[in-house]
């Protein structure tokens, strides 16, 4: 016990991918016990996670860290540094959240090689753990490489009908950014001596600016590519549409987040100067995102790829979040992830039970599902009005502050890049209750090939088991946002501050404190802002 | 002449395989059908005897840190490292020979006798710095590999292979002869440390003459590493040759010629500074071709021995990279590369014997679904193809990581970028042999054809694979102790570069 009490992390981190490989080693033939055996681990490490983890937050100060020096290679220290702090926690709860839920609500989606696909999913769960609490750039490179492994796999075994294509373009795609990632981190490192990331930011500062602009541009791009930002996102809709339903899950659930937690841990921190500069750019690619993800999710045919085309969109307001450089925007953009990663995780955990038991996800083969399954069209509902930012739900708090944030930054394009992002929601609106329409009302569609006539059974009790956690996390999210973002401001507020972004832009979300910040702001023509962002309901009305 | 101990303790582990090479043609002189089945047995024993005990020679050498001399033959800890590598290649092929031709069908017993005459020459060939032992030991390691190419008569690609080989080979060490010629006329010396402060002395360091003989030395070298523009022989010598020869070629023959470069152009020719730094940037020019044709021609192949042929010359182009650094870091990272390669390859190859794809079984079709058949397999073949293709935390990942951490040190960010984007091209040619193992069910043919074929056993073939998989996972993962307690200790103590 003792061991455990010093290494919380390691043992979150590493005991999946050592069930995995045990389960690894199982035969064939006791898959279904493989089965059991990965829930049941996976469902410890998320009670131990919210024991360990939420139990240190209790008196604010929330940092749980693990670092000894790992080993030194060509003179360049490497350390074994895990930490969970502001930034990561609620991502690190996210993913081992998750992981368990999936593995429940696809319980019988997969029919072959049972004790494989818990081991991969386990495997999984270790690199994307270690991906968020690593705080050592090369043990991160490590952790953020090596879980394409299992992910590759799992597209590809168990995946659609382009599988093969699917988990090359994915893996490809992704090691493309990373490699050349890989070379500004080695460049860093030789400046720096290390891969400490205090020491390498400060490293990076005393470089040339134009050098500076380099390595974030390598950076970002890394980062982008997993966000997916557009132009960088055509891998997604095939990883996702070919990917099986716990894959997608997982992918929208918590890859996707690496890709913003990387330009919120790493890439701004590190580039301060460099991102301010990119600002700009960041915002217009991603306002086309968000425009052009909602634009394309309209007119898709397939449920699934609707909704992976929905992501691109609800990443781009991330990403507009992190490039507004407000503190209001950046804790959108936190709890946008949060946001995406229980919408979308939910959308796709309901497009697989509609697709296990109709075996078409084409929109036009269904039509009044809602009278054959009346439980499941509640749940798909209420996550459907959670994705398009229903207020009270968790989606509009999100895309509220960072619509906000970007509104009020005080860069020239703030207040027109919001507002061409608003139509965003509009959009999103609009291909969500489209499909809904579609899908789930209308006369019965009584073609005997067609989807709704597979239809026999509505949600049984493990589905509706998985469904609530996931429904009450959206109305708590949506009515107490604070839950979530409370642990993530002081490291947002030091994240702006350092990155000297100008006073405006770093009025915080307490009350309290708002005197401050607020007598800074009278110069600036958005001086009421800091009566807006309160997350009080009362925000709502202003915002519809 | 009696010798002292020291320089048995530096002949020893070139006499054993030399002796064990000896005998074994004397037992395959037997030709009483009855008993062949027991003679192979102790031919392989014989062998493998042979390799054992140099092997166990030479780590117990290595401990002590003892680094005798024979005159001209140097035991120091750069050769003991070449020494065990070979050594331990040569053990793993000799071990999957067993196996494969137990399914191919069984040749003569030279083959064990010609691969000991090549360690030997290997072994001579990295741990000098005299040009005529030099030589010997180039011609001593090549002539029993061509010999080995056209080791399976019955298949006609077989003695192409081999004559293919053996023709360019000729012609790389008549070339690699002439370089030495030419610095020998110079300078008046075959010791290459005494001529290099003989040149230097004499003024003659940027001599036209001096350049074209070290350029003609280098192309001898760079012909065995399977360089472009000298890479033709390799995809059709690999692909003619038994998996474990085939194997053996790629590991021993690329890590020697590397080696004995860097004992060469590292060491011996470090006092013509202005002469290495000309060679320098023709190995960069070459090391960015190989790494452009290596890779994309791999892309293309439908056959896994031609695919791991170009893989193997794109590998030349990374290890070439480290010469391009220059730094003893960098060498650090090669040999430390040449170790992690040496249980990627040798598994690579091994494991098509151990699945039974021998003789023209070696498409990407014929791997199709065995990954689930044979398990094990197919984790290894997992683990190699990632470590080969770089991806962490294998240990392919590390050497990569050294070598391109030199480069970016050194200002050759440029050629750190090239080498990222080779390893993802390459990426995309290990993942097909892994779509092949796990992600495509095989033809129904094929599964017809083979529930008529008997139940492959390969028991030996499948330990080296296994192995080789734990060695590539231990390069990941306990990196520091085979890069600074192996690799590192061979460079410091071999070649005095200390950092």
């Amino acid at each position: 016990m003792t061991w455990l009490n010093s290494h919380p992390l390691t043992f979150l981190v590493f005991a999946p991918a050592l069930l995995g490989l045990l389960i690894l080693a199982l035969p064939n033939t006791l898959g279904r016990l493989s089965r059991l055996l990965g829930f049941m681990g996976a469902l410890a490490v998320l009670v131990l996670s919210l024991a360990w983890l939420l139990g240190h937050s209790g008196a604010g100060a929330t940092t749980v860290a693990e670092q000894a020096p790992w080993f030194t290679l060509v003179g360049l220290p490497v350390d074994y540094a895990l930490t969970v702090d502001g930034l990561n926690l609620w991502l690190v709860l996210l993913t081992t959240f998750l992981v368990p839920l999936t593995m429940l609500g696809t319980w019988e989606s997969i029919k072959d090689r049972l004790g494989t696909f818990a081991a991969m999913f386990l495997l999984l769960e270790t690199g994307m753990l270690g991906a968020l609490m690593a705080q050592d750039l090369f043990f991160f490179y490590l952790f953020w490489e090596g879980m394409l492994i299992p992910m590759y796999f799992m597209i590809g075994i168990w995946g659609g009908d382009e599988r093969r294509y699917a988990a090359n373009k994915f893996f490809l795609y992704t090691l493309s950014g990373s490699l050349l990632w890989l070379v500004a981190l080695l460049y860093l490192a030789n400046k720096a001596g290390g891969f400490n990331p205090a020491v390498m930011s400060q490293a990076a500062s005393a470089l040339p600016f134009d050098v500076q602009c380099w390595l974030f541009i390598a950076f970002a791009v890394a980062f982008a590519i997993k966000v997916p930002l557009f132009p960088l996102h055509t891998w997604l809709p095939d990883a996702h549409v070919q990917a099986p339903t716990a894959g997608s899950v997982i992918l929208a659930g918590v890859l996707l987040k690496l890709g913003g937690y990387g330009f919120i841990r790493f890439a701004i921190p590190m580039f301060p100067a460099a991102a301010m500069h990119y600002a700009k750019p960041l915002a217009l690619l991603s306002v086309i995102a968000i425009v052009y993800g909602a634009l394309v999710a309209m007119v898709q045919r397939d449920i699934k790829k609707l909704v992976a085309y929905s992501s691109v969109s609800h990443m781009g307001f991330v990403m507009l979040g992190l490039a507004s450089f407000t503190v209001i925007g950046t804790q959108g953009a936190m709890l946008q992830m949060l946001n995406h990663g229980i919408s979308t995780g939910a959308l796709f955990l309901l497009v697989g039970m509609l697709y296990d038991r109709a075996h078409t996800r084409m929109i036009a083969d269904f039509g009044g599902v809602a009278v054959k399954m009346p439980i499941f069209t509640t749940f798909f509902l209420i996550v459907t009005l959670s994705s398009i930012g229903l207020p009270l739900t968790n989606g509009f708090v999100g895309e509220f502050w960072i619509l906000n944030g970007a509104f009020l930054s005080g860069f020239g394009w703030g207040r027109i890049y919001a507002s061409v992002a608003t139509s965003g929601v509009v959009l999103g609106a609009v291909y969500m209750l489209w499909m809904f329409k579609r899908v789930f009302w209308g006369p019965e569609n009584k073609d005997a090939d067609c989807g709704t006539h597979h239809l026999h059974t509505d949600l049984n009790a493990r589905e509706i088991a998985v469904m609530l956690p996931i429904v009450v996390l959206i109305l708590w999210m949506g009515i107490h946002p604070r839950t979530f973002v409370a642990v993530s401001e002081a490291p947002v507020v030091a994240l702006l501050q350092d990155a000297k972004a100008p006073a405006i832009r770093t009025f915080v979300l307490k009350p309290a404190v708002h005197e401050a910040p607020a007598a800074d702001t009278a110069a600036h023509d958005a001086a009421p802002g800091p009566g807006h962002e309160t997350p009080a309901p009362a925000a709502h009305e202003v915002h519809r | 002449m009696s010798l002292t101990p020291s320089q048995w303790a530096a002949l020893l582990p070139l006499i054993l395989p030399a002796l064990g090479a000896c005998l074994i043609p004397l037992m395959a002189l037997d030709k009483d059908q009855t008993t062949a089945k027991w003679i192979r047995a102790v031919m392989y024993g014989t062998a493998l005897l042979a390799v054992g005990a140099s092997f166990w020679y030479l780590t117990d050498l290595w401990k002590t840190g003892a680094q005798p001399s024979f005159f001209q033959l140097r035991m120091d800890r750069l050769a003991q490292f070449t020494g065990i590598f070979v050594l331990v290649a040569a053990a793993m092929t000799i071990l999957q020979s067993w196996d494969h031709f137990h399914q191919e069908g069984w040749v003569k017993g030279e083959t064990l006798s010609l691969l000991l005459f090549s360690v030997t020459g290997m072994m001579l060939f990295a741990s000098t710095n005299h040009f005529v032992v030099l030589f010997l030991g180039l011609e001593l390691f090549s002539l029993p590999l061509y010999a080995l190419v056209g080791t399976v008569r019955a298949r006609p690609e077989s003695a192409e292979g081999g004559m293919k080989y053996f023709l360019t080979g000729a012609v790389a060490s008549s070339c690699f002869l002439m370089g030495g010629v030419l610095i020998y006329g110079l300078s008046g010396t075959l010791d290459l440390s005494a001529a290099a402060f003989t040149l230097k002395a004499q003024g003659l360091a940027t001599d036209p003459l001096v350049l074209v003989g070290a350029a003609l030395m280098l192309l001898g070298f760079l012909f065995k590493v399977s360089a472009v523009p000298f890479h033709q022989w390799t995809p059709d010598a690999y692909e003619a040759s038994p998996h474990p020869i085939a194997g053996f070629m790629s590991v021993a023959t690329k890590g020697v010629a590397l080696i004995a470069l860097l004992r060469i152009f590292g060491g011996s020719f470090a006092p013509l500074g202005n002469l290495g730094v000309k060679m320098q940037s023709v190995i960069a020019v070459l090391a960015v071709a190989t790494l452009v044709v290596g890779n994309l021609t791999a892309l293309v192949q439908t056959n896994v021995k031609r695919m791991l042929a170009y893989s193997s010359i794109s590998h030349a182009g990374y290890l070439l990279l480290g010469f391009v650094a220059g730094t003893p870091a960098a060498y650090n990272g090669v040999l430390y590369y040449l170790v992690i390669y040496l249980a990627m390859n040798m598994g690579a190859f091994g494991l098509l014997t151990a699945v039974g794809l021998v003789g023209e079984r070696t498409t990407f079709d014929d791997l199709r679904g065995l990954g689930w058949k044979r398990p094990a397999m197919g984790i290894a073949a997992a683990i190699f193809m990632l470590s080969l293709a770089g991806i962490p935390p294998m240990g392919g990942f590390y050497g990569k990581y050294m070598i391109f951490r030199e480069l970016v040190a050194t200002g050759h960010v440029g050629m750190a970028i090239l080498g990222v984007l080779a390893s993802l091209v390459s990426a995309y040619y290990y993942l097909r042999f892994l779509v092949a193992l796990f992600l495509q069910a095989p033809s129904v043919e094929a599964e017809r054809l083979a529930s008529d074929r008997p139940e492959v056993h390969a028991p030996l073939a499948g330990a080296t694979v296994l192995v080789c998989a734990a060695i590539v996972l231990a390069g990941g993962f306990l990196q520091t102790f085979l890069a600074d307690g192996f690799a590192r200790r061979a460079l410091v103590d071999g070649l005095g570069l200390i950092r």
